[in-house]
This record gives C-alpha cells, structure tokens and sequence, in this order.
C-alpha cells in the first residue's frame, strides 16, 4: 500500500515532538477561541491566521489542522452551556445540550458530545485517507468544462441553497464575484475595476474580506444590539463520575455511528457541509427514537450525540473536495484555501502528487488533533466555562484588535485595515438585513477559479459553448443541480415543519 | 462618557423599559424604519450591478483575445447583481423584508444603537491612522480601550490599562519572537525585544 506507507510518513513527521507541540497549541487555541460565542470556525481560522504567517508551511498546516478541529469541538460547549434563550435554536445541538443541561445533566452532555466527536472524527478522518488518493487520481482526468461545472455546483449550493432567502444569497455571492474580480486579468493581463487605484492592481486581498466580514462585520453588529447584563451559565456538576452513565453509553453509541455515516458523506458533496449533516442526524435520531421522541426537545442525550458526531464527521468530508479538487463548499473550507495560497499552495488533484508529505502531514494531525481533543476537553471545562465568562465588551474589542491586526500583518500597510473598515461595514449591514456573509467570501475566491476554468473552457472549444455541457461529468453535474435544488427545498420545508 | 444605554451595567430585567418598547410577540411586522434601510442596501446591490455592467464595457480587449475575454464574466456578474438587486427590492416593497442575523450576544429586543456603531467605526480609523505615528502597540491599546469603554467597560482607565497590556504583549511575541515587523513606534524605538 503506497497511500498507507505516505500516512506512516506523515505520523513520523506529526509525533516529532516539535510538531507535537505545534499541534497541540492548534488544538487549544482553535478550542479556546471556539468557545468564545459568537466566533465560529470560519471566523476562528481567519482571526488565527496572522498567528501561523511565520511558521513553515507544515507546522502552519499542523496547527490550522488543531485550530480547524479545536474549533469545532469549542462551538459545541457553547451551545451546551451558555443560557441564551431562543438564539440558539438555529444549532440543533443547542436544543438538546441546553435542556440537558439545565436538568443537571450538562457533564454528560459534554461528554457525549466530545467522545461522539472524537468517534466520528477518526472514522471519517480514515474515511478520508482511503478516499483522498482515489477522488484525487479521479479529479486528474477532469477537464476545464467538468471543473468549471463542479464550481457552477458549489455556486448554486452555497449561495441558493444554504441562506434562509435565495436572492440575499444570490446577491451576497455576486458582490463576492465582483470583488474577485477587482485587480488584473490573469489570461490578459487587463486591469479590472481598478479605478485607477495602483494597489487594487493585484486585487483585494481575500484575509482581508474573510476577517472584515466575519470578525469586524460581527463585533459592530454585536455592539450595535449588545445584550447588557449578567452572563448566564448553566453551573456543570464536578467529577468524572457524573460524566456518563452506563445507560448514556448505551445510548449513544448508535447515534455516533449513524452521525458519522451521515455526515462524512454529505460533507463531501457540495450541499452545505456541517449544518445540513446536523439537521439530518437529528431528524434520524428523533425518527429512530422510538418510545423516548417524547424527550426530544427536552433534553434526549441522543439528540446531542448524533448531531455532534455528523457535525465532526463533516468537517473531515469536506477536506475531501477541498484537498483533491481546490473546491470549498463551507465558508471555513474557503478560508482554508486562503491560508494554503499564502504558503505558496494550490489545492487540487495534484496537491497530493506535488505536496504529498504535506498532505499526509495534515491528515495525521487529524488523527492526532482528534485524539489530543478527546484528552484534554472533558477535564478542561471548568477553563473552558471561565474562558465563556469574558467580559463581552473586551471580547468583541479583542476582536477588532485581532481583526486589525491580521490585515495589517500581510503586507505592514495601514490601508488594508482601512479597507477592513470598510468591509466590516458591509458586513454589518448584511448581517443586519439577513443577508447570508458566507457566500460572498466562497464567491471571492472560487470566482477567479470559474472565470479561468470557462475561459479555458471556451477557448479549448473554439467559443462552441455546446463544449460546456458534452462532458459525461459536467452533464451529470448540471443535472446534479436540479436534484440538489429539489432536495434543498424538500429539506427546507422539513426543517419548517420540524421548527413548527 | 458615551451614550447612555451602554453605560449601565444594571441587569436589563424582562418587563424593563427595553421590554416595553418592543412588540411582544416575534413575528410581529417590522417597524418600516428598518425596511426603509434594507431599500437603500437593495437599490445599492441593484445600482453596482448596473455599474458593473457600464463599465465592463470599457475594459481593454486585446486583439489576440479570440473567443471569451476579459468583458465577458464583468458583464454576467453585474447581471446577477441587477437581477439580484431588483428581485429584492420588490419583495421589499411587498413587505417581505430579511431575517436578522441572531447570535448569543445579540438581545432581539433591543433597537439598533447607532451611536455605537459609529464610535467604533471611528475608533478603527484612528487606530489605521495611528499605527504609524504613535507606532503599533499603542495604536493597538488605543483600538483596544476605546472599544471596550463603547461597548460598556468601566471603569474606562481599566479598559486603557488592559489596552496597553494586550498591545505591548503582542508587540513582544509577534514582533519580538514571531517576527513580524510591527512598528514599535517613536516611543519605544530601539528597545531590542520589541523590534520586528
């Protein structure tokens, strides 16, 4: 087996107790800045970016591999602890985590949620391993028409499907087109929307918009409609004994399985990545529930750990398109592009060819990240439930701090944390009239890819646009888009009738 | 020192004045001030794309250009913006408006206060304008007190206290042992540790 001696490599490069370490400040700093409410993974990596601008390309990776899991498993000891009624219905985790929680039953919430997580996890991190190489030696006999189609794909779902309104999407992923647009035309090297502006000439740098939307967009849309008063924490109970009962296990051992079954594929196709996995485990649970669907909704342990499991087991899915295609289908996904091109790295079917020791480097980090989460986590809450007590007006300073600092860190000129500024005020508004942010940055940076892939497309073709839709795999795509449009408003209309 | 409502700490209890001025039950309609500021994000979204597509038009074709040039995205993106944009602005009208974004911070109750949202903004630019004047670490404690003390910190010299500690930290790991060159300013020139 080639592929496995490549991950033997790759572990032997992770455990040098160097990497160890860089590993393991990713899991902590990924999982304390994960904790923060308001600060999602997409949000985390891009305020953590400036933090790996000097490291090498591998302790860089090792580290965003942690930050990207740490993330994840902070998110979920949010909505399991922090008392925001009616907020947090939108994470279906936080419905049942919440009221497990107030019934005293928080450490075994926790509990279920992280070992549910490190058990999915690693089942789709070695899903991930066996399917990598082949999707990647797959991918390599693709033409320009079928990626161009693949983009089309992850367009129509991240910018249609994924937002509560389909033109706000729309809308939100055109100006992300347009400011990938912004700088010179590759093929001719034109200007485009310059306005004359010198350093528009290379474009907008994507950190910048990532940062601007997601952190400076967030902190004055929080500050504009802060909620004063005491923080209210849900108090766990102490000890390792309270964490979960022989019944919890029994429980919830079946739900880790089937979440990780669900959400490793549905986090590999393009159809939204972690929050469709969720939904979908929690209406398998709550149809598989049985006699005890009375407690859904009042705190059935099962109701957490299938989410949680498919929430982890997509993540590990959507490195699958994102290694072996460039293709991000998540906001996070798209920010981890980001931090791959500012080491020089273009993710694609020959990323594991050109980068191999890198690749496998990162997905033994995985294992390991994985493994050093489970560990740390559950004794760790009480840090973590006091990392949830900040003072939120120095949290969401600290934001705009961190915010301002990655901009002016990629090039030290004070007119990118300008344009921050100005960002951060779009992202304002949008947030403020419901317009979704993750599109426009998926936008931003699969744009340009598009444009080149239709322009090669067309120019291999003679401007035949038939050329376009030939292809057995583009075919399939397009019609693949009309499944996916039906089955996003099936879903919808579910998700509808599941609230009500 | 800044407005009011941010300055109270006092816990807002459920039935207070913010309770009151907000319709109980949450699918009530929107107050039309608010819809009137998502027309203008709208017409905005409507009038770049026309923009968009106005100026495509002006791009440089090279001759060698034989099939798809540099025009012909331009021209499909500003589409997609005008019909976006204009998509939008009828729901508007019909009185469809957007669903705000929620968050564990956010209260639902409460009106926008716009006060803050313009002294932040404010506090960012000074911040870009100071970084290379004062130099970085107390442009940073500046970013960092000043917003702290909008968004409700008291007493404020504690929020400029923690400001200063946060940015002189960072200036040590980043410039100082990460190595990015973060300018330490004309204060604080020459110290070794400090230096990018």
């Amino acid at each position: 087996m080639d592929n496995f001696s490549a991950l033997i490599e790759g572990f032997a490069t992770v455990l040098h107790p160097m990497y160890l370490l860089y590993a393991l400040f990713g899991v902590f700093v990924g999982t304390a800045v994960g904790v923060l409410p308001g600060i999602g993974p997409a949000m985390t990596i891009a305020l953590l970016l400036p933090l790996t601008y000097s490291l090498d390309p591998t302790a860089a990776i090792i580290v965003f591999a942690g930050i990207y899991y740490g993330g994840m498993y902070g998110g979920s000891t949010t909505s399991i602890l922090l008392n925001t009624p009616g907020e947090s219905a939108s994470i279906v985790t936080a419905i049942e985590g919440n009221k497990m929680a107030r019934a005293g039953r928080g450490a075994a919430a926790l509990a279920t949620a992280a070992i549910g997580s490190f058990v999915a996890g690693s089942i789709a991190t070695v899903a991930l391993t066996f399917l990598a190489p082949v999707v990647a030696r797959w991918a390599v006999q693709l033409g320009e028409p079928d990626y161009f189609a693949l983009m089309v794909v992850a367009f129509v779902t991240v910018g249609a499907l994924l937002g509560s309104s389909v033109p706000r999407g729309l809308a939100s992923l055109s100006l992300g087109l347009f400011l990938g647009l912004i700088g010179t035309d590759t093929l001719t090297g034109q200007q485009r929307f310059t306005f004359g502006v010198p350093n528009l000439a290379d474009g907008i740098d994507v950190v910048v918009v990532a940062v601007g939307l997601f952190a400076v967009g967030e902190a004055v849309y929080v500050g504009s409609r802060m909620r004063h008063g005491p923080i209210r924490i849900i108090p766990v109970e102490k000890g390792w004994r309270t964490w979960m009962k022989c019944d919890d296990w029994r429980r919830s051992w079946k739900p880790w399985l089937r979440g990780a079954a669900i959400g490793f594929p549905v986090g590999t196709i393009p159809a939204g990545g972690a929050d469709v996995a969720t939904f979908l485990s929690y209406a398998t649970e709550r149809r598989l529930a049985g006699s005890r669907r009375k407690q859904f909704g009042k705190g059935a342990i099962e109701g957490v750990a299938g989410p949680e499991a498919a929430n982890n087991a997509a993540a590990s899915g959507v490195l699958v398109p994102l290694l072996t295609l460039g293709l991000p289908t998540t906001a996070t996904a798209a920010i981890i592009i980001v931090a791959f091109q500012s080491y020089g790295i273009q993710p694609g079917p020959m990323l594991l060819q050109n980068e191999s020791s890198l690749v496998w480097a990162l997905i033994a980090s995985l294992y390991v990240g994985n493994l050093m989460l489970v560990v740390l986590n559950l004794p760790l809450v009480g840090m973590w439930v006091k990392v949830l007590r900040i003072p939120r007006h120095y949290l969401y300073a600290g934001i705009l701090l961190f915010g301002a600092l990655g901009s002016y860190a990629l090039n030290f000129a004070p007119v990118d944390v300008l344009l921050l500024v100005l960002i951060g005020l779009i992202g304002f508004f949008m947030r403020r009239y419901g317009y979704p942010v993750a599109p426009l940055v998926v936008g931003m940076i699969l744009g340009p890819m598009a444009e080149d892939r239709l322009r090669r497309s067309l120019a291999i073709s003679q401007g035949d646009l038939s050329y376009l839709v030939t292809s057995p795999f583009a075919a399939t795509a397009y019609a693949a888009i009309v499944v996916l449009l039906a089955v996003g408003i099936w879903l919808k209309r579910r998700e509808r009738a599941e609230e009500a | 020192m800044t407005s009011d409502n941010t300055a109270h700490d006092a816990p807002v209890l459920p039935g207070g004045p913010t309770a009151e001025d907000a319709p109980l039950p949450s699918d009530a309609v929107e107050p039309p001030p608010r819809r009137w500021g998502e027309l203008v994000l709208a017409l905005a979204t409507t009038a770049l794309g026309v923009y968009v597509l106005v100026a495509a038009g002006s791009i440089t074709v090279p001759g060698s250009s034989n099939t798809l040039g540099p025009r012909a995205f331009p021209y499909l993106v500003g589409g997609m913006l005008v019909a976006a944009g204009v998509v939008l602005v009828v729901l508007i009208l019909s009185g469809r408006a957007g669903q705000e974004e929620g968050g564990e911070d956010v209260d639902p109750t409460v009106r926008t206060d716009w006060l803050t949202v313009v002294l932040l903004v404010v506090i960012l630019v000074v911040h870009v304008f100071a970084i290379n004047t004062v130099g970085w670490p107390f442009a940073a404690a500046l970013l960092f007190g000043g917003a702290a003390v909008v968004l409700g910190a008291r007493p404020w010299w504690r929020a400029a206290l923690a400001g200063l500690v946060l940015g002189l930290v960072i200036q040590v790991v980043f410039g100082g042992l990460l190595g990015l060159s973060l300018p330490a300013g004309p204060l604080l020139e020459g110290v070794p540790f400090l230096r990018g």
